[in-house]
């Protein structure tokens, strides 16, 4: 178990989730944007894109103004997985100490690694909260229930069980690992050394969590959640800039025409003394 | 395909009742389709309304604007429907053998 | 009585009516491996497809969004499960999850029915792409019905409507079936229509060699909205162009867009600039037509077989230009009545027009309200795309998909003395709504917006 999960599984991991990633997005860039679909109003200058489609993918723009209570509950999702993803990543590549490291604030290490430890804990909790919300939400609003496939949930219930299984290694210290152990594991795995001595691999619920987001980095290109990608892809698409031809009706001139009466009969103009 | 037997002649329709080919309509087809609309007999305003399309879509194989139709024949558009209770297209245009209009009308 | 399994559906065209507009019927029992097949070519071309099928999440708020579903409360009208009627089949053939976990990821085999549920579902949907606009990722269902309805007119199985529109493009260059005399005619007409309404000569030309812009208006003004085509008459005379229409190409609509994006689409567009090369003309202005409009402004650069020498604008944007540089004389007390725009789809959401109809309508009227919701917001009459079918069951369907409209006008409180204007500048609007506002008892009046700003037009 060891073996497989900590020592093969990884590398089979990431190279199938790099590959089918990169396969997927071939796919969408072999066809082309054969016409203009860009969606009115439309952006006049490239800056105006990127106000767009950054407003769309870190504000969910339309969300907030469609579905306030979607846009509470995606963007406090999507707001704690990023910064848990994000966690992740300082918190064991620091030790927790990443907040010492900004200089001018005079964070000690170890009020870092407080900071670490309550910030994974309220974001865990947070990500856990909002995804049951966004499970709920799928089970009793009649018009998303009807939308939903079975997919749709088992992802839902797949990431709280994801999720429920990290805030458990958080909140209990028994349970939980410690950052140098993680660190040193990754570290080890890079160097393609061998990790199964490791007594991090010992501990069940890692081992859980750990295979748990590995088969979903495997399945990833295949899922839903390529709408990470699909998000900037269809943006690409239907929000571009598009300039007007200039109006202007050749060789007019309004004045003139009025002056010479143009479409007033003749006698009709006399007639009236205008 | 919907048939209406005019005086022992079948006359071929469309789906949606028009004469398929309009060189067949008489004043007895006419008179078929009016029943078939629920009007009980054709008065000399009907006469003059069909008459009128006959004669255009003769000239121009086309119905003319309602707005023309409306001035040529004298009948305010709430005549033509009361007269024609499908309106002016489905009902007088049915009625004068013309083909069911396309487009968007 | 066109219904199947218990779906409505358009009346079809007969596959002779199919071969006229150049489409060959494919047999009922190929149309399953024939439809895999097309759909397979179509995939690898059209990248806004392919992402729209790869994309959705399913955070069903495209549902309360889309005045179809609103209109029937049938599920399958819910635009991300109308286009998991394409979805499904896209997964299961085309997708690693769809051929591995099939129902689980929503998969499933193509058959007859589906292919039925298609022809249903697809000319339900008005393409007003409201759903895009409200999408969180902007995914596009009209795009994934243009595909539906294209691999349904190559099956042969395309509206009996759109294959004689498409029919009589193919014969006189309009949609209604017009011929050059019946034009010319109705044209004099409106001349003397004009003269007699508001003492002022306006002619019509046709086909007149090195006019500086042609006019391309809808055919259904020719039979239905004699103050479009008179508006746009008085407005080129006022401004003194030197204009015509040209006969060969008088239709603003390019229903090719709505059913035929290869053959038909791209036959309209080359008729187009056909007119226009050999009339000599240097610019092209578009009449009241929203998709017709789209397909010219957005498809033409796309479409077009040549270098596309042209400008073209539709005649809102030259007129609100015009306004708004203070050259046009308007007297708004000549339209009275309260009135309220309703925003064509395709103006608003494809093309754009947003402004400037609302510069022509506040300087042409007295008492204009703006309808919520309203612009890009703005919700679809219900016939968007052409779904004017007038057999007794799809007219009922008509009439619940313009509810949402209906409840629009009604808000705004034009109608409750029997006296507004609705101005709904596009002809599948009008021919939607002269029918849907006496059905919905709105006492309003359905007028364009070229029909009003001739009657503003100030000429002494």
């Amino acid at each position: 178990m060891k073996l497989l999960i900590g020592q093969i599984l990884p590398y089979i991991t990431v190279t199938l989730f790099t590959l089918g990633v990169l396969y997927r997005l071939g796919r969408w860039v072999g066809p082309r944007i054969v016409h203009n679909i860009t969606l009115s109003p439309w952006p006049k200058t490239n800056t105006e894109v990127a106000i767009r489609v950054g407003s769309e993918a870190f504000l969910f723009r339309n969300l907030f103004r469609f579905d306030k209570a979607l846009w509470v509950g995606a963007i406090m999702m999507h707001l704690a997985l990023l910064n848990i993803i994000g966690g992740h990543v300082v918190g064991f590549g620091f030790l927790g100490e990443q907040f010492a490291l900004i200089p001018g604030l005079g964070i000690t290490p170890e009020l870092s690694t407080e900071m670490s430890d309550m910030l994974g804990t309220v974001f865990g909790i947070l990500l856990f909260v909002t995804l049951l919300y966004l499970l709920f939400r799928r089970l009793t609003i009649p018009h998303v229930k009807l939308v939903s496939k079975p997919s749709d949930n088992m992802w839902l219930i797949y990431l709280i069980v994801l999720v429920g299984v990290g805030n458990i290694m958080r909140l209990f210290h028994d349970f939980g690992v410690g950052y140098e152990q993680v660190r040193d594991y990754i570290v080890a795995l890079a160097l393609f050394q061998p990790v199964t001595h490791m007594e991090l691999l010992s501990n069940g619920f890692f081992l859980t969590h750990y295979l748990l987001v590995q088969i979903l980095l495997i399945v990833f290109p295949y899922s839903k959640l390529m709408h990470l990608f699909g998000m900037f892809a269809e943006r690409w698409i239907v929000n571009r800039v598009y300039k007007d031809p200039a109006p202007g009706i050749p060789n007019i001139d309004v004045a003139a025409a009025r002056k010479a009466g143009i479409g007033i009969p003749s006698d009709d103009a006399a007639e009236e003394g205008v | 395909m919907p048939c209406l037997n005019v005086n022992g002649v079948e006359i071929e329709l469309d789906e949606d009742g028009f004469m398929i080919d309009p060189d067949l309509w008489n004043e007895d087809v006419a008179r078929a389709f009016a029943a078939s609309e629920g009007i009980n007999e054709l008065n000399e305003d009907h006469w003059k309304v069909i008459n009128y399309l006959r004669e255009y879509f003769k000239q121009y194989h086309i119905a003319p604007m309602v707005r023309k139709l409306c001035k040529e024949t004298g009948c305010s558009l709430k005549y033509i429907y009361d007269l024609f209770p499908s309106g002016p297209a489905k009902g007088a245009c049915k009625l004068a053998g013309l083909p069911k209009p396309t487009g968007c009308v | 009585m066109p219904e199947y399994k218990g779906m409505v559906q358009p009346l079809r065209a007969t596959p002779d009516e199919m071969r006229k507009i150049f489409a060959e019927p494919v047999p009922d029992e190929q149309k399953p491996e024939k439809a895999l097949e097309y759909l397979d070519e179509i995939r690898k071309k059209f990248r806004s497809f392919v992402v729209a099928m790869e994309s959705c999440v399913k955070c069903g708020q495209c549902a309360e969004n889309c005045h179809t579903y609103l209109g029937t409360r049938d599920p399958n009208n819910i635009p991300a499960n109308r286009a998991e009627l394409i979805r499904k089949i896209y997964r299961r053939y085309f997708t690693l999850e769809g051929r591995w976990f099939g129902k689980l990821v929503g998969a499933e085999d193509i058959s007859l029915d589906v292919i039925e549920s298609w022809y249903s579902y697809f000319y339900q949907c008005s393409q007003c792409r409201r759903c895009a606009h409200v999408c969180p990722f902007g995914i596009d269902t009209c795009e994934v019905t243009f595909i539906g309805r294209q691999l349904l007119h190559w099956l042969g199985i395309t509206p009996k409507l759109h294959a004689a529109v498409g029919g009589a493009m193919e014969k006189v260059g309009n949609h209604t079936g017009l011929p050059k005399p019946g034009i010319i005619d109705t044209l004099e007409f409106m001349s003397e229509e004009i003269m007699d309404e508001f003492g002022v000569e306006v002619e019509f030309p046709v086909d007149k060699p090195d006019s500086d812009i042609i006019y391309i208006p809808s055919s259904a003004d020719f039979l239905l909205n004699p103050y479009t085509l008179m508006g746009a008459g008085m407005f080129f005379t006022y401004i003194g162009a030197n204009w015509c229409i040209p006969s060969t190409v008088t239709e603003a609509g390019n229903f090719g867009l709505l059913f035929d994006q290869y053959y038909t689409q791209r036959g309209n567009v080359n008729r187009l600039l056909n007119a226009a090369h050999e009339l000599n003309a240097k610019k092209i202005v578009w009449g009241e037509c929203g998709h017709g409009w789209r397909a010219a402004k957005m498809y033409v650069p796309s479409m077009a077989d040549r270098p596309v020498r042209w400008p073209l604008t539709h005649v809102h944007d030259e007129a609100a230009e015009l306004i708004r540089k203070g050259e046009l004389k308007l007297n708004p007390e000549n339209n009275p009545y309260p009135t309220t725009l309703h925003d064509p789809c395709n103006y608003v959401r494809a093309c754009g027009l947003n402004d400037n109809m609302r510069t022509i309508i506040k300087a042409v009227t007295v008492d204009f309200r703006e309808m919520t919701p309203k612009g890009e917001d703005n919700f679809c009459c219900g016939g968007g795309s052409g779904i004017l079918f007038d057999d007794p069951e799809m007219y009922q369907r008509r009439i619940q998909l313009s509810q949402k409209k209906a409840d629009q006008v009604r808000a705004t409180g034009i109608g409750k003395d029997g006296h507004g204007i609705l101005c709904a500048p596009c002809s599948i609007c009008k021919a939607q709504l002269y029918p849907m506002v006496e059905e919905h008892d709105l006492g309003v009046e359905v007028k364009g917006l070229v029909d009003l700003l001739g009657k503003a037009l100030v000429w002494k």
